[in-house]
């Protein structure tokens, strides 16, 4: 009891004399709203900030321009891919050094995906290498290695695909699928990733220090192969609350202030004369829709979905409810993604979506339940009161039930949620990544679509393994107009453009191509 | 003083055990999938299936109820599921932060609160009176969320005298002190004016007033040492309150505290943590309680007996 | 944490007289009377709020979001275009029901389990404190919060969990009271008259533990309205289109920077109603416990 009073007075003590994070030269403040609970890319799906910066993968996506981007060499200087589209085999930069000291070598590869596919991982990202051969197994305990994953020498890693995957190297990109070194993750067990002592990559950072809830300390890594990075410090906060995070934006003690955690500021940023020349802004490639659950009466019928399509004015939502920071979207893939197209337009005509509810046998109009999750961030509670008001001109009677998101969770997994609305951002560039989480025969249900359309199912399978891109790119895009326009099982709304503020000591701060808040920050410089 | 401390101790343990069960309970029988909510909108059915199985969710109920109180006698409060890290580790690390925030509220309401409560009783049922003591109920009769927005806006962001948020050292400390305490000051100067009036019919302030004595030395030689007694008394209960009061005020100034841990863990289901928090949180009421009732004892001879007899 | 176990009960006092005299310490008291007449007020306005107020408090209208008050708009419009006062006059029936509901249900049972816990003694008694020591060992937010992420946001899991929150400190006053009128003569002269022990609990005591129960009623109203408040901050309380204040300033607070009333309007709605409540409390207070008159 004793030294566990002592332990508690040392340690209040000691973060009473933490120094204040004040300007310091060359370091560079962000913040997140949330903790990111670990560097581990392995497992996580959504706080990718950490592993971005500390470790490399070995082949990354660069931003080219505003929402485009290029897959080029990381860890792998060049590969090659079978003709069959089957076996890749990467070859290894000379001479990477982890933050440790050790270098990188073929088989720290093998071993990170293995780590990933081994039960005991309990990772949570592994959809990037279930298209591994012997993943599966590996994965069911069946195996005691991945019969795909093979290391040829120190220097090449040589990787059996079970099936044709046409956006694997995109998902080798992917900041799940960053590489860690052999002996010391294994010796850091399940503590990898969670202290700075329990961290090492080969990363343009390294962690310093990691106060749960409270900040991140990065320190530029002097050896970094590609150079060192232009700031010596990266700092990076939790903050929740977004008007906290606004003053302290204000008050010079944060440099980036992503706009995506206090929407309602834009039009302050925007009309600042002191701050409009400061905004950075980018497209995102992700795009807002509204579900649509066809298990759920009226909306089996493709007239009521069609109805809803066109009641909803989207232009409006846009301009008013995101300040215009963005563009209408008509298809399934948003704008920057491979493969897109402009789709057709969807018309907003509420006297046409009366017609044809009335059409469907609903003259009086029809009582539906739009459903949202208490804890959601207040926009999407905000999208539905607009909606709500927007397609009772068309005579949706529109009721909003609002439930837990567990229980949402919960009942969306066995396809029984009412119309919700959300957004989905790429988490790797390609078109596998929209059409199979939503209309894959798995993700139709799973998600609440309940759009059962073996066709569907069967082309977006096939899709999958098809290794000529130009007639990959026409399959989605016939299936856009099916999904979209013919079937009406899917409302596309809009694509955002996400927006930060830095200070004016920032440079060249460029936005993700996909948009994210997670970004590595390897370019940034700080004057 | 010994067997009556060990028999408030004894007669906790069933309200603890009883309080874990309820919990465990609650955040079971409804549907609700700490895998999914960590996942978000990335996760795949496979995926989640799998990890809740690696992870032993899907064991009967009474099992992990069994397993987290063997687990729990021995010390051990298990490993938090969304942030991988071992339950006693995560509230050992937050808790001075926590301590910190309510010890600073405690003073604050403290030095708002016995002045106002010395002043109202003083010059009970004047103008003065009133206005102190709707003073003091200020506090209380704002939002914590709102009245610290307030607060940051003024005094951060126009005034530059202080920081917005973070927790970097004293500084850091003023304003949620001071938000947390004022919401408590309420409670303290009631308490103060209140008993300071039932000391002052006593017979021995009569006396003392008899004999001659000022109102103001009446006041502070004697009838203040016993008024405050109860409020001494009050205080430990109070620090206890605050700790768990804290959760909001701790999400705003971004103080990586206990409260932040266990709202977190309410929102994502992650039961051994919430469990933790929630289990720690009680045992420093209880304590609270405990240190209340001895000091009430101490202080107060009255009392020492009656505790006597109750043992 | 109110103070509330040192009121002592009126006995059976002749209730003429008694009524009299506390209706005239009440009115005596200023701020109490201030009190009172604002909350009348308030209950007025929120029962006619459809014939005071011109405006839908539901409406979108994109067009007029943030306007600035007005002649049309007194307090100005919210990000929906939506009357600010409106929305306050209807959020203010939420917010009552909200205040009052949870009470009388806590009220109610911790009365009953009061009485029978201090009447009875022995195990009754043993059990209800010890489950009214959980309710208060445990942090009250908290319980509240876990209550509402498992049953899910709406108006009625807000009853229970703040009723769930309230009932055990009832109890306790309740029961202390309760233990001092068993041993009053007329309790025992009942039980002599061979009373049935019901008819004693619920027949002789409750009429004298009413005083304490108003006392104890106009007090946790205000507190529930701060519960509510800071479960709509954390986003459990209230769910919109519908509206508490407690939900106005959580909402509100995200224009503040550009429209500060719609954060800080709803935000003094809560300050004047819960100090009048208070103000309220303590005037019955004074005016109901004997021992607080000179």
């Amino acid at each position: 009891m004793n030294q566990k009073m002592k332990l508690l007075i040392a340690s209040a003590l000691t973060s009473l004399a933490m120094l204040s994070p004040a300007v310091a030269e060359n370091m560079l403040r962000v913040s997140y709203s949330e903790d990111p609970k670990t560097a581990d890319g392995q497992m996580t799906t959504d706080s990718y900030t950490l592993p971005l910066n500390i470790f490399d993968r070995l082949v990354e996506s660069e931003t080219t321009a505003p929402g485009e981007s290029a897959l080029v060499p990381g860890l792998a200087e060049k590969w090659e891919v079978s003709e069959d589209g089957l076996t890749y085999t990467f070859h290894l930069r000379q001479g990477v050094k982890f933050h440790d000291g050790a270098v990188l070598t073929a088989d720290d590869v093998v071993y990170t995906f293995d780590r990933m596919l081994n039960p005991a991982t309990k990772a949570l990202n592994t959809d990037i290498l279930t298209f591994i051969a012997g993943a599966q197994d590996r994965l069911d305990g069946k195996a005691d290695s991945v019969s795909g994953l093979k290391a040829l020498d120190d220097q090449t890693v040589q990787i059996t695909l079970a099936q044709p995957y046409a956006a694997f190297l995109a998902l080798l990109a992917a900041p799940g699928a960053s590489i860690y070194n052999r002996a010391f993750t294994e010796a850091a067990g399940d503590q990898f990733g969670l202290t700075p002592e329990t961290t090492n990559g080969t990363g343009p950072f390294i962690l310093r220090d990691y106060t749960l809830n409270d900040s991140q300390m990065l320190e530029a890594n002097e050896d970094y192969w590609r150079g060192r990075a232009k700031v010596d410090r990266l700092l990076i906060r939790v903050v929740t609350d977004a008007e906290t995070l606004r003053m302290l934006f204000e008050s010079d003690e944060i440099d980036v202030f992503d706009l995506d955690y206090a929407p309602t500021q834009t039009p302050y940023f925007y009309g600042s004369d002191q701050w409009k020349d400061l905004i950075r802004s980018g497209p995102r490639v992700g795009i807002y829709y509204y579900n649509i659950n066809q298990a759920k009466k009226p909306f089996d019928d493709p007239r009521v979905r069609k109805a809803f399509q066109m009641a909803i004015d989207r232009q409006t939502i846009l301009d008013k409810n995101f300040y215009g920071k963005g563009a209408l979207e008509n298809g399934v893939m948003p704008r920057g993604l491979t493969c897109y197209a402009e789709a057709a337009p969807i018309e907003y005509n509420p006297a046409k979506a009366k017609e044809l509810l009335a059409e469907a046998g609903y003259p009086d109009g029809v009582e539906i339940k739009l459903q949202q999750a208490a804890n959601w961030s207040p926009r999407w509670s905000d999208m539905n009161q607009i909606i709500q008001a927007q397609i009772a001109e068309a005579g949706f009677k529109a009721q909003i039930v609002t439930t837990d998101e567990a229980a949402f969770m919960a009942a969306r997994k066995v396809g029984e949620t009412d119309n919700y609305t959300q957004v989905w951002s790429a988490d790797f560039n390609d078109p596998d990544n929209f059409f199979y989480t939503f209309f894959s025969e798995s993700g139709s249900k799973s998600r609440a679509y309940n759009n059962n359309d073996p066709e569907v199912f069967a082309d977006i399978e096939r899709a999958r393994g098809m290794t000529d891109q130009a007639e990959r790119c026409k399959l989605y895009q016939d299936l856009t107009t099916r999904i979209v326009d013919q079937d009406a099982a899917w409302v596309p709304l809009f694509s955002l453009d996400h927006s930060y503020v830095v200070q004016p000591r920032v440079k060249n701060f460029v936005v993700p191509w996909n948009g994210w808040s997670d970004m590595n920050y390897y370019n940034v410089e700080v004057e | 003083m010994l067997m009556f401390a060990l028999r408030r101790i004894l007669v906790s343990i069933p309200v603890l055990i009883g309080i874990t069960l309820i919990l465990f309970i609650m955040l079971n029988v409804v549907p609700g999938d700490p895998i999914a909510l960590m996942m978000k909108e990335h996760g795949s059915p496979e995926v989640i299936e799998r990890v809740r199985a690696q992870m032993h969710l899907d064991d009967p109920l009474i099992t992990r109820y069994l397993r987290f109180l063997w687990d729990a006698l021995h010390g051990d409060l298990g490993t938090s599921i969304k942030l991988n890290r071992p339950v006693t580790d995560l509230i050992l690390k937050a808790f001075p932060n926590t301590l910190m925030l309510a010890v600073c509220a405690a003073l604050v309401s403290w030095l708002i609160g016995i002045p106002i409560g010395i002043l109202s009783a003083v010059r009970r049922d004047t103008f003065l009176d009133r206005f102190c003591m709707g003073f003091s109920l200020l506090g209380v009769s704002m939002p914590i969320f709102w009245s610290a927005l307030l607060l940051q806006y003024v005094f951060a962001m126009k005034l530059k005298l202080l920081p917005v948020s973070g927790f970097y050292g004293w500084r850091y400390m003023v304003l949620p002190a001071l938000v947390l305490g004022w919401s408590s000051a309420g409670v303290i100067s009631r308490l103060t004016r209140s008993s300071l009036l039932e000391v002052m019919r006593l017979d021995y302030i009569r006396t003392a007033r008899a004999k001659g004595l000022g109102e103001a030395g009446v006041i502070t030689r004697h009838a203040l040492k016993n008024a405050l007694i109860p409020v001494v008394t009050i205080m430990a209960i109070q620090v206890a309150g605050l700790l768990s009061g804290a959760v909001i005020t701790e999400a705003i100034f971004s103080i990586p505290g206990v409260g932040r841990i266990t709202v977190n863990a309410i929102s994502s289901r992650d039961m051994p943590l919430l469990q933790g928090a929630v289990l720690f949180a009680t045992v420093l009421v209880i304590l609270g309680n405990l240190v209340a009732d001895i000091l009430y004892s101490v202080l107060d001879p009255r009392i020492r007996a009656q505790m006597k007899k109750e043992a | 944490m109110t103070d509330m176990s040192d009121i002592a009960a009126p006995e059976a006092l002749e209730e003429a007289s008694f009524l009299r005299d506390t209706l005239r310490t009440f009115s005596r008291n200023r701020m109490a009377m201030i009190g009172l007449i604002f909350v009348v007020t308030l209950v007025l306005a929120a029962a006619f709020a459809p014939w005071i107020s011109p405006h839908d408090p539901y409406r979108v209208a994109l067009d007029e979001q943030l306007l600035p008050a007005s002649t049309t708009y007194w307090l100005g419009t919210d990000n929906f275009g939506r009357d600010v006062l409106t929305r306050i006059l209807y959020g203010a029936r939420i917010s009552l029901v909200v205040g009052i509901v949870p009470s009388l249900i806590s009220l109610a049972i911790g009365t009953v389990l009061g009485i029978l816990s201090g009447y009875l003694g022995g195990r009754t008694d043993f059990v209800v404190m010890r489950l009214a020591d959980m309710m208060i060992a445990f942090p009250s937010l908290l319980l509240a919060m876990v209550v509402m992420y498992t049953l899910g946001a709406n108006l009625l899991n807000i009853f229970f969990a703040l009723a769930l929150v309230g009932w055990a400190s009832v109890a306790r006053v309740v029961r202390a009271q309760t233990l001092a009128l068993r041993e009053k003569e007329f309790i025992e002269a009942a039980r002599a008259n061979g009373t049935s022990r019901s008819r004693i609990m619920f027949g002789h005591i409750f009429p004298n533990v009413i005083p304490t129960l108003i006392v104890l009623f106009s007090l946790s109203i205000p507190e529930a309205i701060m519960w509510e408040s800071s479960l709509s901050f954390l986003g459990v309380g209230v769910q919109p289109p519908e509206a508490s204040w407690g939900l106005l300033v959580a909402k509100g607070k995200e224009y503040m920077f550009q429209a500060p009333a719609v954060a800080i309007a709803p935000g003094v709605a809560i300050l004047l109603t819960v100090m009048a409540f208070n103000f309220i409390g303590d005037g019955l207070r004074d005016a109901l416990d004997p021992s607080m008159k000179d």
